[in-house]
C-alpha cells in the first residue's frame, strides 16, 4: 500500500463533490473542518496536534516536557470533542491535510480507529521504536495491524463504576461483589432518597459502558475467545450472554435505579450527580475520573470499583480497554519531529506522567496507579480483564448500531432478541 | 460570464464527479476504491434504517409545511393590521430567524430539559399541568415532534414574512368595495385575500418543503438522531454513513436520491401551485 502517495487534484475534487452533494441535500453539511490552516505553512517546527478532550491532562503534559528538552520543537494543540473527531478529523484525513499527529481510537471498530486508518494508508508505521517491542502480547491487536505499530497509547483504563463515598456513607453500604450486593446497594441508597446509578444515555458513547461493565462476566469468562467465535461466524450477539447483560441492564431500570429519563439525560448531567452525591455511582472508564473529580466538592469522594455482572465472585471479570492514543499522519511534513515525538511519549517516565494523568494503567513497567483503582488490580494480574468490546469488532457500525439499540431498550421501543440481532446484522457486514 | 464559470468549477464538477462515488465502496479516506454499480442503491431500499429515517423526514416536512406556514400566515394576519406595535410585534415574530440554527437547538435543549423542576416541564408543574410533563428529547415517541416544533418555532417568522409581503400586494379597494358589498371578514378572506396571496403560499410551501426534506443541523445538535433511531433523517442518515460508519460511497448514494427525490418533489408543487396561481 502506497503510504505518501499525495492526493490528486482529482481525487481531492472528487471528494469535495461528494461533500458538495452531501451539503446540497442536508443543507447545512459545510464548515465542520474548522481547521485554521496554520499548521503546515508556518514551517518553523511546529507540529500541530489534535486530540480529544480525555486526553488533554496527559498529552499536554508530555508535549510540555518535550519542548522544554527540544529547543527547536513547538507544537500547536488543540482538541475536538469526541464526537465531532470523525467529521472534522476523517475530512482532514480524506483531504489530505491532517494534522501531523492526531488523534486515533486503538483496535478496530470505529472510523478513527487504528485498523481502519492504517488500513486506508493514513498513519505512519512507528514499528521501528523500540518502546513498541514492551507492548504487552494481549494488547498487541490494539496497537498493530499486518504486524506494524500505528499508534501509541499510555495504557489501559478500567471500567467500573466511580461511586461517592460519602452518599454509600450515608445508605451504609460497601461496593459490592456479586450482582445481588449490587442490587442490595442500589436499593438501600434509593431508600435514602439517593438516585443509586446516574445514567447519561442522551450522550450516545455512554450508553455502551454498562453492558461493557457487564459483558466480561456474562460472556468472555465462561467463552474467553467469543471474538475469534464471532469472527469465525460460530457465535452471535443474540445466542450470547450478551442477552443476560441486556436483561441485567433493563432489570436496573425496572427497579428504578436510574435516575428518571436516562435517554434525556447527557454524560455532563449523570457526572454532576455522582460528584455531588445526588448518585450514588456511574459506571465509566477511569479515563473521566479527572472530570468527575474536578466537579466534586472533595475529590476525595470519588473513587471506583469493579462492577459485578454474576453472583459468582470468580466469574466477575472486569473490562479494561487500551486508552485513545495518537498517531503520526503519513502524509506529515514534520514526519521526524512527530515520530520523535511519540519516541519520547515510549520511554518509561513520559508514559508513567501520561498514564497517571488520565488514571489509567501505564502499558508497561510497574509505575504506581490512581489508588481509586487499588480493587482492579488483582483481577489484572489474574488476566481476568478484556479489552473494550469494539476495539475487535470488524466495521464502524457495530458500535453505534450498539448505541441506539440501548436507546430504543431504554425507551422501550425494542426487544433485547430485536437490539442483539441488529448488532449481529451489522457485525456481519464485515469489515 | 465569470460567475457562471465559477459555479461550474465550484459547484457543478464537484457535485458531478463526486455523484461517481455513489456507484463505489469507497470509505472516504485513503485510495482504496471499487465499482460497485448499483449496489448502494439496492442496499439503500432494503436499509431499515435509511426507510425509518425516510418516514420519519415525510412526517417531519409534512408537520413542518402545514403547521410553520399555518402559523405564519395567522401571525401575518394578526400583524398586518394598523395598531402601534405592529412593527415590534413583527419584529419579535421575525427575531427567531435570524438566530443559528445550533444556537436554536441547544437553546431549546434546556427548554426540554427532563428534569421536572427545568424549563418547560417547570412551566407545566406551575400551570398546574405537571401531568404533561414528558422527557422531550429522550422519549422515542415524541422527540421527533419535539424537534418539529423547534423547527416550526424558528420558520414561523420566516413564513410571516412572506405572506406579509404578500398581503401588502393586495388592494386595499377590493376589500373596501367588499365591504361595501356587505362581506363579512371570513368571507373577505376566502375570496379575496387568500387567492391573491397564493404566489406567497407557493413560495412559503416550497421552501418549507426543501427545508423539512433536507432538516439536518437542528437534528444533529439536539438528538443526534436519537435516541435509537426515532429521530433519523435521510440527511442526518447520509451524514452517518459518510463520518460515523465511514462509508463514503453509500452515503452519497443516499445523497444523489434525496438531491433527486427533493427535486422532484418540488417540480411537482411548483407545477401544480403556479397552475392555482393561474386561475386563482
Amino acid at each position: 500500500m502506497a503510504l505518501d502517495r499525495s492526493v490528486s487534484r482529482r481525487r481531492l475534487l472528487q471528494w469535495a463533490g461528494g461533500a458538495t452533494l452531501s451539503a446540497a441535500a442536508a443543507g447545512a453539511l459545510a464548515a465542520c473542518g474548522g481547521g485554521n490552516g496554520s499548521g503546515s505553512s508556518s514551517g518553523g517546527g511546529t507540529v500541530k496536534v489534535i486530540g480529544v478532550g480525555d486526553q488533554e491532562a496527559g498529552l499536554r503534559k508530555v508535549l510540555d516536557s518535550y519542548k522544554s528538552s527540544h529547543s527547536g520543537f513547538d507544537f500547536n494543540l488543540s482538541f475536538a470533542p469526541a464526537d465531532q473527531v470523525q467529521t472534522a478529523l476523517r475530512t482532514q484525513l480524506g483531504g489530505g491535510n491532517a494534522p501531523d499527529v492526531h488523534v486515533v481510537y486503538p483496535g478496530n471498530g470505529s472510523a478513527m480507529s487504528m485498523v481502519q486508518l492504517s488500513k486506508a494508508g493514513l498513519l505512519a508505521d512507528l514499528s521501528s521504536q523500540s518502546w513498541t517491542q514492551k507492548v504487552p502480547a494481549g494488547f498487541k491487536g490494539a496497537f498493530q495491524n499486518d504486524g506494524k505499530t500505528y499508534i501509541f497509547s499510555p495504557g489501559s483504563s478500567m471500567l467500573g463504576a466511580i461511586y461517592n463515598k460519602k452518599a454509600f456513607a450515608t445508605a451504609g453500604v460497601q461496593p459490592p461483589t456479586t450482582w445481588s450486593e449490587l442490587l442490595e446497594v442500589c436499593d438501600k441508597l434509593k431508600k435514602k432518597g439517593i438516585t443509586p446509578i446516574a445514567l447519561g444515555a442522551q450522550t450516545p458513547w455512554i450508553t455502551q459502558l454498562i453492558p461493557y461493565a457487564l459483558v466480561p462476566g456474562t460472556v468472555y469468562s465462561k467463552t474467553p475467545d467469543f471474538d475469534d467465535k464471532m469472527a469465525a461466524g460460530q457465535a452471535s450477539f443474540a445466542d450470547s450472554g450478551w442477552v443476560d447483560a441486556m436483561n441485567k441492564y433493563l432489570e436496573l431500570q425496572k427497579k428504578g435505579y436510574f435516575n428518571d429519563n436516562p435517554n434525556g439525560t447527557t454524560y455532563e448531567q449523570a457526572t454532576s450527580m455522582v460528584a455531588t452525591g445526588k448518585a450514588g455511582l456511574a459506571v465509566q472508564v477511569s479515563a473521566v475520573l479527572s472530570a468527575f473529580r474536578a466537579a466534586a466538592t472533595t475529590p476525595d469522594d470519588l473513587s471506583m470499583f469493579p462492577f459485578p455482572a454474576t453472583d459468582v465472585a470468580a466469574d466477575n471479570w472486569i473490562p479494561a480497554g487500551v486508552v485513545v492514543g495518537i498517531a503520526v499522519s503519513a502524509k506529515s511534513k514534520k514526519a521526524d519531529q512527530a515520530k520523535s515525538f511519540l519516541d519520547y511519549c515510549g520511554q518509561q517516565e513520559n508514559l508513567n506522567t501520561w498514564a497517571e494523568a488520565v488514571s489509567c494503567v501505564p502499558l508497561y513497567g510497574d509505575a504506581k496507579v490512581d489508588p481509586a483503582l487499588t480493587s482492579f488490580l488483582p483481577l489484572l494480574k489474574a488476566n481476568k480483564a478484556v479489552p473494550f468490546m469494539d476495539q475487535r469488532w470488524p466495521n464502524a457500525e457495530v458500535q453505534p448500531t450498539h448505541f441506539a439499540v440501548v436507546q430504543q431498550l431504554l425507551g422501550g421501543k425494542t426487544t433485547v432478541q430485536d437490539a442483539l440481532k441488529k448488532m449481529d446484522d451489522a457485525y456481519r457486514k464485515g469489515a | 460570464m465569470p460567475a457562471v464559470v465559477v459555479y461550474a468549477l465550484v459547484v457543478l464538477y464537484p457535485s458531478i464527479a463526486g455523484a461517481g462515488s455513489a456507484f463505489t465502496d469507497w470509505s472516504g479516506v485513503g485510495n482504496a476504491k471499487s465499482f460497485v454499480g448499483l449496489a448502494n442503491f439496492k442496499a439503500l431500499f432494503q436499509d431499515d434504517q435509511a426507510l425509518g429515517a425516510l418516514r420519519n423526514t415525510l412526517l417531519l416536512t409534512v408537520a413542518i409545511v402545514v403547521v410553520q406556514n399555518g402559523i405564519g400566515l395567522l401571525l401575518a394576519l394578526g400583524v398586518h393590521t394598523q395598531i402601534k406595535s405592529r412593527m415590534l410585534l413583527r419584529l419579535v415574530f421575525f427575531a427567531p430567524v435570524v438566530v443559528s440554527p445550533v444556537m436554536v437547538a441547544f437553546l431549546w435543549k434546556f427548554v426540554y430539559n427532563p428534569a421536572p423542576d427545568a424549563g418547560l416541564n417547570a412551566a407545566l408543574g406551575a400551570l398546574g399541568l405537571g401531568s404533561l410533563r414528558q422527557d422531550w428529547l429522550g422519549n422515542p415517541s415524541i422527540a421527533l415532534w419535539s424537534v418539529a416544533f423547534t423547527v416550526i418555532w424558528q420558520c414561523a417568522g420566516y413564513s410571516m414574512v412572506i405572506f406579509l409581503a404578500g398581503l401588502e400586494g393586495v388592494p386595499a379597494e377590493l376589500h373596501e368595495s367588499a365591504m361595501v358589498d356587505g362581506a363579512g371578514t371570513v368571507a373577505r378572506f376566502r375570496h379575496i385575500t387568500w387567492p391573491l396571496l397564493a404566489p406567497a403560499v407557493t413560495i412559503n410551501v416550497m421552501l418549507s418543503t426543501v427545508g423539512g426534506l433536507t432538516l439536518f443541523t437542528q437534528i444533529i445538535a439536539m438528538t443526534n438522531g436519537g435516541p435509537g433511531y426515532a429521530t433519523d433523517t435521510l440527511s442526518t442518515v447520509l451524514y452517518k454513513q459518510a463520518f460515523v460508519y465511514g462509508k463514503f460511497g453509500y452515503s452519497t448514494a443516499v445523497a444523489l436520491v434525496l438531491a433527486i427525490f427533493v427535486a422532484a418533489v418540488s417540480f411537482v408543487q411548483i407545477g401544480y401551485l403556479r397552475s392555482r396561481e393561474t386561475t386563482a
